[in-house]
């Protein structure tokens, strides 16, 4: 019975206990019934005995309990940091504590900045050179909070004794305290680091750049921020690809995204920069005033984002300048559209569309209906290709390399080919030859343009597209720098928005049969009409056989030949088979003999068609002998110009871009601006994009550009960013620059 | 490696843009609270609402609970007409979730005085705004405006006296029953974290 008795006593001795924290009555709620600490703490110090005026580092040890957690001083999310408060005897004074580096935890929504199993937090404690000899107690009150699925804040005293005077005795503890000391975040004081904001805010999150120079290019850097009270810089790290030729600050750039509670925009951020892996990992402790101003030379480069801060060009203010316009989707996407009805009178695309109006003509008496329908299978055609383009851009920008516009242009394969099939579309048009379904392959081919039916429309369709790909219209180059360089949905959207604006004129028509009635009656002039479609057919021959030229050089004089000889062989087709009633077989025979003959001979041997010469190495580009003296593009090239003091043009163009060659004869190759370049002794730089280089498509993308024309004027003075022009350029907008340079 | 970095980035960075914004309107959301009934934020236009992140397992919400000051409070708001909606967003998977039967019991026990206790178990209430830690408080106006994102008070610790700290919560809504713009509309919140799911 007396055990018993005992026994019930404890317990409710025990429950008392427990219940002792109920302030009000309340039945006590879940954490203070959760009594005991799943972390331990010690207080160990470096030394055993130190003379008066040193100063020992003493250490929190604090081991935790598998899967409990403690916090950083910047807890993060949530969290609270582990407070130390010290009763020393007179004489001893606490520093700040030391904390070595810490861990981040998850979850993504709610990240926090602790240390679990266990950590040392180290607090130098100097003892004044008065103090007397003797052992004295050193004590402190510590209380954190662990974290495991639940949170319980803790505390406990802890001491330890040192003995003042003789000499400084390593206490057994000191392994351990040189240990943590070993794992505290290295001063930043030498390394040259430093933080931007990328774009003026959204609402209340803005994004920040943090960049330095790690010592070999680490796994996962990251940036541990300080505790602030009025922002917090989240704890999502985005490590941005960084190009060597535009440092700027570091190998590293990170991005952090701060949102503001009250006040300003901090001008100084601290915190760690984080590198290394593993066992390896290792904190520099930084505090960084944050510019405004992107660093020189330095542009915002639209990495993966979705829609939050729209993106800023950096370009110098001026009425004739690109205007800091800042590129958001919708009116992106206007953009596009626009772009893509511009593309319908470009000279590469324009006679296709001719064709497609004799078609119109000739059905529209017919069945407005059957009209309307080919008009939208045209459209779609337009749309598919659309796609397939953005899907091949999405490809090429998976696979890391770098994404232009007019890209297919760069394979001489591709060129080759394309200049046949216009050159067999002049020549129909020209009445040398028919299409007939039965045709050949090589006949099919250059006859689609001439199909009629659901076919031909969507071929139609197809090869509009085709041609209208690397003309890049002056509303087309922002756009699709914005474009290229944002997630894949948007890449498709732009590319469909552009495939509409392209085929919006003939699906209106199409559908609108009663405005068909605007169209001439079909008669004599039709066929007068085709024929004077295949010259801009021919000159869109002449300008592939120039675009050719840069990959073939002088050899493509054998395209040409073989061209003659195609010609030849449609003759003869055309004449002898098609029209002709006797003797079509032999015909027919010489046919393909001129074929096969004129494209081994003069394609496989003579020019050795499926590659192109290899670029011409340094040397003077000069059009002229009065001409501007153009010297390679290098990024190179460009910072020795500008370390020189002198301004410096860039001239990023292809032979196969018609407005890049436009602006180098009406606005560049002026005896203005060629006298301008002089007196200011600048440095004139051609990039050559015909075969798009990856430099230069890395070049392109960090100023939102996605293929060319790109012209940028570099100031003088070398730490003021380029200057970028707009896509037409004057001799005045020129001249305008190149005065803004010398400035 | 580095693409999932990017990709987990740009995903909590999509889901920082998504998190509310004070001076903006409030998300409307639908839950079921622990009386089985559905609650509509919608239902509560042209009312104050305040929202209360729970969890009383974490020892800086049970300090607000143990010292009654947040029974005090949820009184007070309720005389002057506020609606008040506890949150709460403990997955199932965690010790301190509650059943409805539970949670009911801690209710009377506590002597709570609210409009409805949500049980937001899935988490979607908590990440539709945001919600990082308990007690997280957001206060919305009678417009549906969200005027105030943050702490409760300006004391992050765990064993302070709520009545003796500056309460924001209550701050915001004396500011807008006066007709004045809210003082203060966003502070960073204190707690535990929010036991979402893995």
């Amino acid at each position: 019975m007396r055990h018993k008795e005992i026994l019930f006593a404890t317990c409710l001795a025990a429950l008392t206990l427990f219940n002792a924290r109920a302030q009000t009555g309340l039945p006590s709620l879940g954490g203070s019934s959760l009594a005991a600490h799943h972390t331990q703490a010690k207080l160990i110090l470096s030394a055993d005995s130190a003379r008066p005026g040193d100063t020992i580092l003493a250490g929190v040890d604090l081991k935790m309990e598998p899967g409990w957690h403690t916090y950083w001083k910047n807890p993060g999310a949530a969290g609270l940091a582990t407070k130390i408060e010290w009763q020393l005897p007179s004489g001893v004074t606490a520093g700040e504590i030391q904390w070595p580096l810490p861990e981040k935890f998850p979850p993504a929504e709610v990240t926090t900045y602790g240390y679990e199993k266990e950590v040392v937090l180290l607090v130098p404690l100097t003892l004044a050179s008065n103090l007397p000899a003797g052992p004295i107690g050193l004590k402190a009150n510590v209380s954190w909070l662990e974290c495991k699925d639940i949170c319980i804040p803790a505390s406990q005293e802890v001491e330890a004794k040192l003995n003042i005077g003789g000499e400084i005795k390593a206490a057994a503890d000191a392994a351990t305290v040189q240990f943590w000391k070993n794992k505290l975040p290295s001063s930043g004081n030498n390394l040259s680091a430093r933080v931007w904001w990328e774009t003026p805010p959204t609402g209340d999150l803005r994004p920040l750049i943090v960049a330095w120079f790690g010592k070999e290019m680490s796994a996962q850097p990251d940036f541990f921020p300080g505790a602030s009270d009025n922002y917090e810089v989240q704890a999502a790290t985005e490590n941005l690809p960084v190009d060597p030729a535009h440092y700027n600050g570091g190998n590293i750039h990170l991005r952090k995204i701060v949102k503001k509670f009250s006040g300003d925009w901090p001008i100084e951020i601290s915190g760690l920069l984080i590198g290394g892996t593993g066992n390896f990992r290792e904190g520099i402790e930084v505090k960084l005033p944050v510019s405004s101003q992107v660093p020189a030379g330095e542009t915002i480069s639209p990495e993966s984002r979705t829609g939050v801060a729209p993106v800023s060009n950096i370009s110098q203010p001026g009425k004739n300048m690109e205007t800091g316009a800042t590129p958001v989707l919708p009116l992106m996407l206007l953009y596009a559209f626009i772009g893509g009805l511009i593309l319908n009178i470009m000279p590469c695309v324009l006679p296709v569309i001719a064709l497609k109006i004799l078609g119109f003509v000739r059905e529209a008496r017919s069945e407005p209906r059957r009209v309307r329908n080919l008009g939208l299978i045209y459209a779609l055609g337009v749309l598919v290709s659309f796609l397939a383009l953005a899907a091949v851009v999405i490809g090429v920008k998976a696979a890391g390399h770098h994404a232009g516009w007019g890209m297919q242009f760069g394979s001489p394969v591709f060129v080759v080919c394309l200049t046949t099939l216009v050159t067999m579309v002049a020549l129909n048009l020209f009445g040398v030859f028919e299409f007939t379904p039965g045709g050949r392959a090589l006949d099919a081919a250059g006859g689609l343009a001439s199909k009629h039916g659901a076919a031909g429309a969507f071929f139609n369709g197809v090869l509009a597209t085709t041609l209208a790909t690397p003309c890049t219209a002056p509303f087309l180059g922002v756009a699709l720098g914005f474009a290229f360089a944002q997630s894949a949905p948007v890449i498709a959207l732009f590319f469909l928005f552009v495939g509409l604006g392209l085929a919006a004129p003939y699906v209106l028509l199409s559908c609108n049969p009663a405005w068909l009635k605007f169209l001439p009656k079909p008669g004599a002039w039709m066929e007068k009409f085709k024929i004077a479609m295949g010259f801009p057919m021919l000159a869109t021959v002449m300008w592939l056989l120039h675009v050719a030229a840069s990959d073939y050089g002088r050899g493509v004089f054998w395209l040409g030949i073989f061209l003659v000889v195609l010609a030849f062989a449609a003759w003869i087709f055309g004449e002898f088979v098609q029209r002709g009633r006797t003797r079509r077989g032999i015909a027919m025979i010489i046919v393909l003999v001129l074929l096969i003959g004129g494209y081994a001979f003069a394609l496989e041997k003579e020019l050795g068609w499926r590659e192109a010469m290899p670029e011409a190495a340094t040397g003077s580009l000069k059009e002229s002998p009065h001409g501007i003296d153009w010297q390679r593009w290098s990024p190179d090239a460009v910072a020795a110009a500008r370390a020189a003091g002198k301004p410096v043009l860039v001239d990023f163009t292809a032979d196969w871009c018609l407005t890049c060659q436009v602006n180098r004869k009406l606005a560049i190759e002026t005896s203005s601006v060629r006298a301008r370049l002089k007196e200011l002794n600048a440095v004139a730089l051609i990039a050559d994009y015909t075969r798009f280089p990856d430099a230069i498509t890395a070049e392109l993308n960090r100023y939102n550009h996605a293929g060319v024309p790109l012209v940028l004027v570099y100031p003088k003075n070398a730490g003021t960013p380029a200057i970028v022009l707009p896509q037409i350029l004057t001799p005045g907008i020129m001249l305008d620059a190149l005065n803004r340079a010398a400035q | 490696m580095f693409k999932t970095l990017v990709l987990l980035a740009a995903a909590t960075f999509a889901a920082a843009a998504i998190a509310v914004e004070t001076g903006k309107p409030a998300p409307d959301f639908t839950g079921t609270d622990i009386n089985g009934k559905t609650v509509k934020l919608g239902d509560y236009a042209g009312k104050i609402v305040v929202i209360e992140s729970y969890n009383s397992d974490c020892p800086f919400d049970a300090n607000h609970y143990k010292t009654g000051a947040m029974q005090g409070l949820q009184k007070d708001m309720a005389a002057k007409g506020v609606v008040w909606l506890i949150v709460d967003s403990v997955n199932k998977n965690n010790f301190s979730h509650r059943t409805p039967e539970q949670a009911r019991k801690e209710f009377a026990d506590q002597k709570m005085t609210a409009t409805a206790w949500i049980d937001d178990s899935s988490g979607v209430i908590g990440h539709l705004y945001g919600m990082e830690t308990t007690p997280h408080m957001f206060v919305i106006d009678k417009t549906g405006t969200l005027v105030y994102d943050g702490a409760i008070d300006d004391q992050p610790d765990p064993s302070h006296d709520p009545t003796k700290a500056r309460n924001y919560v209550r701050e915001a809504v004396d500011d807008l029953i006066a007709g004045k713009p809210v003082a203060v509309s966003q502070t960073k919140p204190y707690g535990c974290s929010v036991k979402y799911a893995d």
